[in-house]
């Protein structure tokens, strides 16, 4: 069975309702029972001292004072006034002996009266009598009864006065635990966490809470040593690339040289171009995750599409592919950095275009209720129904005929991921691929 | 024209001092922001190639000081660092133009004269071949002054290679040029070819020569 997930105090109060609960429920039962227990023993002891008394008077008065022989019915019964207690003594058959303490009901002038009655038999001159001590316990039913009634009331006041107590003990104790805990909701990112450190008594959330702020400024550390090393790498081999580039350049800028060496520069300038691509694309993907671009500008999305379409228009005349643009979202205006937009669709937009031989691209922009969808469709090759899962992942591509890295699509997720635009992908291979981004 | 290279690369800095002299630029070389800063306070510069990661100094005050002493140079900001934000701030602070490490020599070379062509006016800012006249401040191409519908990238290739006359323009270098610094992978693909093609049609229904010349496996060549 899978709990539900619920806050530490929350469990507490559940905690301490359910063992208080089973406390009353106990006490309840049980008590009374106790009382009674012990009120019933207390009663068989006055008997056992009564049953004394009385053979004590047998034995110095005699047998015949209680009960005269001659009499047709050889019995003596004694009641007092308010029959809550009574004494009789009986002569019963020889040869038995009995000696017990039991619950009886006796009918005693129309009344049914219920005794605990000791039961003893004595042997007086050859003959053996019976005696019987009972006592009423009657008043020993209602005080248990009542015991039941108030006990009850009694302990859910108390109960309920203690659990509130407790509550708010819980409350107060968790303070800085809860305060913890919404200072870590509130940060999502090392540089915007709060290091002002918590007060409390309680060592535990102290020892928490600098642990917390000691681990939050390693990742600090971390995250600006792996920006400057990132700015640094990528400076230090843009740099050298920049200068076997300029080399090259000036070696065909000679053009005195044999065709099949300026083929040969030519050559190395396209792999240096694509090293170039390399570091200035996993630059930006880490400029991303280091969250170093401003998500503030309000950026109407309509129109970078249009700029984009307009950079590249020309690309879809050149494989004579028909462009059928519909961007009929209203107030389409997002927050968010307009550079990385523009990159997101170009490379979306591209990717259609590279991959689509005959047919269509199909851009369109659309409200759906309060949220926006950028559809970006081709008649182009599509992707494989297993590769699809992939085709975000950085260094895979699902075409490998195309000498690509597979990072466009890396880096338009990690724009996503960063604008919030959920990204779905549709293919079919063979008939083409469609592109749904949904702007929350 | 003198042209202040600011790099501390030095090797960089010499390829770019060799190609720029091809060009008919004066060019003295800075190796540091110190000796840069001296350079400035002293020479009339017309530009200044700034790399803004210099070990010594932040580039970006060095514009900051060239404004101070009423320098006219006009900069152009190298940088291999945080592109996008030294971008904002290096054309706030009056930064004119701004290449990405690595830029292709010919690109740096454009962008010169583009400002040189927007500062200070340029008087031949027509270029004439044949019958044909490119101005490069119009932004058009006439043929015995009937205009010649040419698309925006048409005209941008068109003047790159006519600007750049009699010199081979690989893909590559024509590649950055129109579409610029995109992540772009397929820069083999035949989109600059279907450019060349239109734009010599175009040509061919006014004149019979072939102004653009192909090379193979590498680009193209405007002859003149």
């Amino acid at each position: 069975m899978k709990l539900p997930k619920l806050k530490l105090k929350s469990q507490l109060a559940i905690f301490n309702a359910f063992s208080k609960a089973l406390i009353i429920t106990l006490l309840v039962f049980l008590l009374p029972w106790l009382v009674s227990k012990i009120s019933i023993n207390e009663t068989d002891e006055i008997l056992v001292q009564k049953l004394d008394q009385v053979i004590e008077l047998v034995d110095s008065l005699g047998i015949e004072s209680f009960i005269d022989t001659d009499a047709e019915f050889q019995a003596f019964g004694s009641y007092n006034i308010l029959k809550e207690e009574y004494i009789s003594i009986e002569q019963i058959a020889n040869d038995s002996v009995v000696n017990v303490i039991q619950f009886s009901e006796r009918n005693i002038e129309d009344e049914i009266v219920d005794y605990r009655v000791l039961s003893y038999s004595i042997e007086e001159n050859g003959i053996n009598y019976i005696i019987e001590i009972g006592k009423s316990i009657s008043t020993i039913y209602r005080f248990e009864q009542n015991l039941k009634r108030f006990a009850f009331l009694f302990l859910i006041v108390i109960i309920s006065l203690t659990f509130l107590f407790d509550l708010s003990f819980i409350q107060y104790l968790l303070l800085p635990f809860n305060k913890i805990v919404k200072k870590l909701k509130s940060t999502n990112h090392p540089s915007s966490f709060d290091y002002i450190s918590v007060n409390t008594n309680t060592s535990d959330f102290e020892y928490l809470d600098t642990t917390i702020h000691a681990l939050m400024r390693k990742i600090e550390t971390a995250f600006n040593d792996e920006r400057d090393y990132i700015s640094n790498v990528s400076h230090e081999l843009l740099t050298p690339v920049s200068i076997i580039q300029s080399k090259l350049d000036n070696i065909l800028h000679e053009s005195s040289l044999p065709e099949k060496d300026m083929l040969k520069i030519y050559e190395s300038k396209k792999t240096l171009r694509r090293l170039t691509n390399l570091v200035r694309t996993l630059l930006m993907m880490s400029r991303i995750e280091n969250e170093e671009y401003i998500l503030t500008e309000q950026v109407n999305v309509n129109n970078t599409i249009k700029k984009v379409i307009e950079e590249i228009e020309d690309r879809i005349l050149a494989k004579e592919l028909e462009l059928k643009i519909n961007l009929k979202a209203n107030d389409f205006i997002i927050n968010g950095n307009e550079n990385l937009l523009f990159t997101l669709f170009y490379n979306f937009i591209n990717n259609a275009i590279r991959y689509t031989n005959k047919g269509f691209i199909k851009i369109e922009s659309f409200n759906n209720g309060n949220k926006f969808i950028v559809e970006i469709s081709d008649s182009g090759i599509g992707i494989q129904k297993e590769k699809i899962p992939d085709i975000f992942s950085r260094f895979k591509n699902s075409n490998e005929t195309k000498d690509s890295y597979g990072l466009g699509l890396a880096l338009s997720k990690k724009i996503c991921d960063y604008h919030k635009i959920n990204v779905e992908v549709l293919s079919e291979s063979g008939k083409g691929s469609s592109f749904i981004l949904n702007f929350t | 024209m003198r042209i202040l290279i600011v790099e501390d690369e030095k090797s960089l800095s010499k390829e770019i001092k060799q190609f720029l002299e091809k060009e008919e630029y004066n060019c003295d070389q800075a190796f540091t922001g110190h000796e840069a800063s001296e350079l400035i306070a002293i020479n009339p510069y017309d530009f200044v190639l700034l790399d803004i990661g210099l070990p010594d100094y932040n580039g970006l005050d060095l514009i900051k000081e060239a404004k101070e002493y009423k320098s006219e140079a006009y900069f152009i900001v190298i940088t291999a660092r945080g592109e996008l934000e030294d971008k904002l701030k290096g054309f706030d602070l009056g930064a004119d133009d701004y290449l990405p490490k690595p830029f292709s020599l010919l690109e740096l070379l454009s962008r010169v004269q583009a400002i040189t062509r927007r500062k200070f006016g340029h008087q031949s800012s027509v270029i004439n071949f044949g019958d044909f006249a490119l101005d490069t401040t119009k932004k058009n191409l006439t043929h015995n002054d009937k205009n010649i519908d040419l698309t925006k990238k048409e005209y941008k290739l068109l003047s790159y290679l006519v600007l750049n006359k009699n010199r081979i323009l690989d893909r590559l270098q024509l590649t950055e040029h129109i579409w610029g610094d995109f992540f772009e992978d397929d820069f083999d693909s035949n989109y600059i070819d279907v450019h060349i093609k239109n734009i010599r049609k175009k040509l061919s229904t006014y004149d019979d020569s072939t102004w653009i010349k192909t090379v193979r496996g590498i680009g193209y060549k405007f002859e003149l």
